[in-house]
C-alpha cells in the first residue's frame, strides 16, 4: 500500500494519538479554584482544543477509509509523482550537522563546509562544479559575516578561525 | 493633530537618508525575492528581520514596507517573460502576460505590469489612510467579547478558504492553537506543557515558528524535486525593450478595469485568510467576464493587456487591504501581515486602536513609507529590469542553501543562542510534514497568534461575566462576526450536500 493511499488514514490516526496525549497534559495543568473559577481556568481552553482536534481527527479517519474503499484512489497512487527521498534524508542530516557543529566549530567554518556540502546535494549530477560552490561558499560566508557580525554587531558563535581573526 | 499634519510628519520621518536608502535596499531586494521562484514576500520579510533588530522601529517598518511592495509586483518580471509566477500572486497574471511576449509584445507587458502595479499600490494605500484612523478610532471601544469574536471569526476565515480541505484547514489552525498554548498562562501565571523545560516557559518565539515553517519547511520540501528538475530558466530577449510601452489612450480604455480590480484587492486584503494569491485571479476572472471587446480584440488569455492589468493592480492593492485588520486590530490575515506582526512585536509596538493614538508617528510612517516606496518602486523596474532578469538565472541549488544560513542568523539572533535555531528546526520539519500530508500551513500560523487572543479575551470576558456566555451574544459587533464565522462554517459543510442535490436535480 502506497503512502499516498492511506495518507489520511495516518494523518487521523496521528492526530488522533495527539489529541490524547495533549488531552491527558491539559488535565495536569495546575489551576488555582479560588482566583479562577473553572470556567475561565488555564485548562479551559486546551480542553476544548483536545476534544476538536479528536473530533477532526476522527473525520480525517472517516475519509482516510472512504478514499482507500474507493478505486480511483489507486491510480491517484500511481500518479503520485515520487520524490527524491535520498536527497531528502541529505538535507535533513547536513542541516542537523550543521546546527550541532555550530556551537564547536563556530559559525565561518560550519557555514562554509554546510554551504559546501548541501550545494552538492541539491545541485543535478551534470552541474557539480565543485570550484563554484567551494568559492560561493567562502564568499558567501565572508559576505554574512562581515554584514551581520562588523555591520550590525550581531553575535555569533565563535569557533577557532573566529578566534585566529580576533572575533 | 489635524490628518495632513500626522501625513506630513509621516513624510518628515522616512525621508531621512537612512530612510530613503532602506527604502531603495528594500524595494530592490523585494523585487528580486518577488521575482524567483520558490522565494516569497514573506521569505523576504522573514530574513530581513534580524537586520532590522538594531535599528528604530520607524526605520525598521520603513524597510519592511520596501519590501513587503517590492516582492509583490516583482513577481510579474517573472510571470511575463518566463511564464512562471514569481510569487502566488501573480499567477494570473502570466495569463495574458506571456503570450503578450510571444506576440513580441514584452515592453508593452512589462510597462502596464510595472504601472499598475504601483497604480494600485497608491491606490489601497491612499484608501488605507482614510479608512485605517476610522476603524481604529471605533475599534477603541472594543472589549474582551469584539476581540474574541474577531479572533474566532478570522480564524474560521482562514481555515475554510486557504485550503480545499475544510477539515485539513480547521486542524492546522487547532494544532497552530494548541502550540501557542505552550509556555507560562497570562492569567493564572502556572505552566502549561512545558514538561519541565525551562526554554519552554516563554513558549514558542512566532518568528522561529514562521521562520522554520515557511523558509526552512521550503528549503527541505526543494531537495525532493531540485535534483531531477530539468527547469531550464532561459534568459529572455530584452532587445528592443524600452519606456512604457503603451500609449496614452490604451492607459484610459483601462480606467474602469484597473479601479474595480483595485478594490477588489483591497477588499480581499481586508478579510482575513485570502490573500494576493486569491486577489490576482479573482479580478481576473471579473474582467474576463465582463469584458466587451473579446470580439474585436479576441477574449482575455490570448495576450491582452486588460489581463495584466487586471492582476496586477489587484495584488498590490491587496497590500493596502491587509495592512488594515492590522494596523487597527493587531489582526494578520496572511503569513506576509503575520511577519509583520512579529516584527512590530519585536520592537515593542503592539498593533491595534491604540497604536494609532500612542504612536502615530509609526503608523503615519507606515502609511509614507509605502507611498514611497511604490514609486521607488515604479523607477527601479523601470530602469532595473536587465539586472533583475539576470539574476533570474542563478539556480535553485545555489540560492536556497544561503537563504538558510541567513535563516539561522535571524533565529541566532533572537536570544543569542541555539535554543531558537532548534526550535526552528522542528518547524522546518514539520512544515515539511505538512507539506507531504497535504496540510496548509498558513491556517497553522494563524491558530498560532490568534489562538491566544481568542483565549484571553474569552477567558477575561468568561470572568467579567461570572461565567455566563450571554454578553458575546448580545454585543451587537461581537455577534455580527460570530454570525457571519457560523454562516461561513455552515456553507462549507453544507457543501457538499448542495452539490449532490444539485446533481440529483
Amino acid at each position: 500500500m502506497s503512502f499516498k493511499k492511506c495518507r489520511d488514514l495516518i494523518l487521523g490516526i496521528v492526530m488522533l494519538a495527539f489529541s490524547v496525549f495533549y488531552l491527558v497534559f491539559s488535565q495536569q495543568i495546575k489551576t488555582r479554584p479560588k482566583l479562577t473559577p473553572a470556567y475561565a481556568s488555564a485548562q479551559i481552553m486546551p480542553k476544548l482544543l483536545g476534544i476538536l482536534l479528536a473530533v477532526l481527527s476522527v473525520i480525517c479517519i472517516i475519509q482516510g477509509i472512504r478514499r482507500l474503499k474507493s478505486a480511483d484512489s489507486e491510480q491517484e497512487a500511481e500518479n503520485a509523482a515520487k520524490g527524491d527521498k535520498t536527497a531528502v534524508l541529505l538535507t535533513f542530516a547536513v542541516i542537523i550537522g550543521y546546527v550541532l557543529a555550530m556551537n564547536a566549530a563556530g559559525f565561518i567554518l560550519s557555514t562554509v563546509i554546510y554551504l559546501f556540502l548541501q550545494m552538492l546535494i541539491l545541485a543535478p549530477a551534470d552541474k557539480r562544479n565543485y570550484l563554484l560552490f567551494a568559492i560561493v561558499a567562502v564568499v558567501f560566508t565572508a559576505i554574512v559575516f562581515v554584514a551581520f557580525r562588523i555591520g550590525l554587531q550581531q553575535l555569533l558563535p565563535r569557533g577557532v578561525i573566529e578566534s585566529l581573526l580576533g572575533f | 493633530m489635524s490628518t495632513l499634519q500626522l501625513i506630513g510628519g509621516g513624510f518628515a520621518t522616512v525621508l531621512t537618508p537612512t530612510g530613503i536608502f532602506l527604502m531603495l535596499v528594500g524595494v530592490a531586494v523585494g523585487i528580486v525575492f518577488g521575482a524567483l521562484p520558490g522565494l516569497s514576500a514573506t521569505m523576504a520579510i522573514a530574513l530581513f528581520l534580524p537586520v532590522t533588530y538594531a535599528m528604530t522601529s520607524s526605520n525598521a517598518m520603513t524597510l519592511l514596507m520596501a519590501l513587503f511592495i517590492g516582492a509583490i509586483s516583482g513577481g510579474l518580471i517573472s510571470a511575463i517573460l518566463l511564464h512562471i509566477p514569481g510569487t502566488p500572486s501573480s499567477v494570473a497574471t502570466c495569463f495574458d502576460g506571456h503570450p503578450m511576449v510571444r506576440k513580441g509584445q514584452a515592453a508593452k507587458a512589462l510597462g502596464v505590469g510595472v504601472v499598475f502595479s504601483f497604480l494600485g499600490t497608491i491606490f489601497s494605500t491612499v484608501l488605507l489612510m482614510f479608512i485605517a484612523p476610522q476603524i481604529a478610532r471605533v475599534a477603541i471601544n472594543f472589549g474582551n467579547y469584539e476581540f474574541f469574536s474577531i479572533a474566532i471569526f478570522s480564524l474560521t476565515m482562514i481555515a475554510t478558504l486557504s485550503s480545499g480541505n475544510m477539515v485539513k484547514g480547521v486542524m492546522a489552525g487547532v494544532i497552530g492553537f494548541m502550540f501557542s498554548t505552550v509556555g507560562t498562562d497570562a492569567i493564572e501565571g502556572t505552566a502549561r506543557f512545558t514538561f519541565g523545560l525551562t526554554s519552554l516557559k516563554g513558549g514558542f518565539d512566532m518568528l522561529a515558528v514562521m521562520v522554520g515553517l515557511f523558509a526552512v519547511g521550503e528549503i527541505i520540501a526543494a531537495a525532493e524535486t531540485s535534483r531531477h528538475s530539468d527547469e531550464v530558466v532561459t534568459q529572455p530577449s530584452m532587445k528592443g525593450i524600452r519606456g512604457f510601452g503603451f500609449t496614452m489612450k490604451e492607459f484610459c480604455s483601462q480606467g474602469l478595469n484597473a479601479v474595480r480590480s483595485a478594490l477588489i484587492g483591497m477588499g480581499i486584503g481586508i478579510l482575513p485568510g485570502i490573500g494576493g494569491g486569491t486577489s490576482n485571479m479573482m479580478a481576473y476572472t471579473v474582467a474576463k467576464n465582463s469584458d466587451k471587446h473579446a470580439k474585436e480584440l479576441g477574449p482575455l488569455g490570448t495576450g491582452r493587456i486588460d489581463g495584466v492589468v487586471a492582476s496586477e493592480t489587484a495584488n498590490n492593492a491587496t497590500i493596502g487591504g491587509a495592512m488594515v485588520p492590522l494596523l487597527t486590530l493587531g489582526i494578520p490575515g496572511d503569513t506576509t501581515t503575520a511577519m509583520l506582526l512579529g516584527a512590530l512585536t519585536l520592537h515593542g509596538l503592539t498593533p491595534g486602536p491604540l497604536l494609532f493614538q500612542n504612536q502615530a508617528d509609526i503608523v503615519y510612517g507606515i502609511f509614507a513609507a509605502m507611498l514611497i516606496a511604490s514609486v521607488i518602486m515604479l523607477f527601479m523596474e523601470f530602469f532595473g529590469l536587465r539586472v533583475f532578469v539576470k539574476l533570474l538565472s542563478i539556480p535553485k541549488y545555489i540560492l536556497l542553501p544561503c537563504v538558510f544560513v541567513l535563516c539561522v542568523i535571524g533565529a541566532y539572533a533572537l536570544k543569542n543562542n541555539m535554543s531558537q535555531v532548534i526550535a526552528c528546526l522542528i518547524f522546518g520539519a514539520l512544515g515539511f510534514a505538512f507539506k507531504k500530508l497535504e496540510i496548509p500551513s498558513t491556517p497553522f500560523i494563524l491558530g498560532f497568534i490568534l489562538g491566544p487572543l481568542a483565549e484571553i479575551n474569552y477567558r477575561r470576558g468568561m470572568i467579567k461575566t461570572k461565567g455566563s456566555f450571554m454578553p458575546f451574544l448580545t454585543s451587537p459587533i461581537s455577534a455580527v462576526f460570530l454570525a457571519i464565522a457560523v454562516i461561513v462554517l455552515l456553507l462549507y459543510i453544507t457543501k457538499p450536500l448542495r452539490g449532490k442535490r444539485k446533481a440529483a436535480d
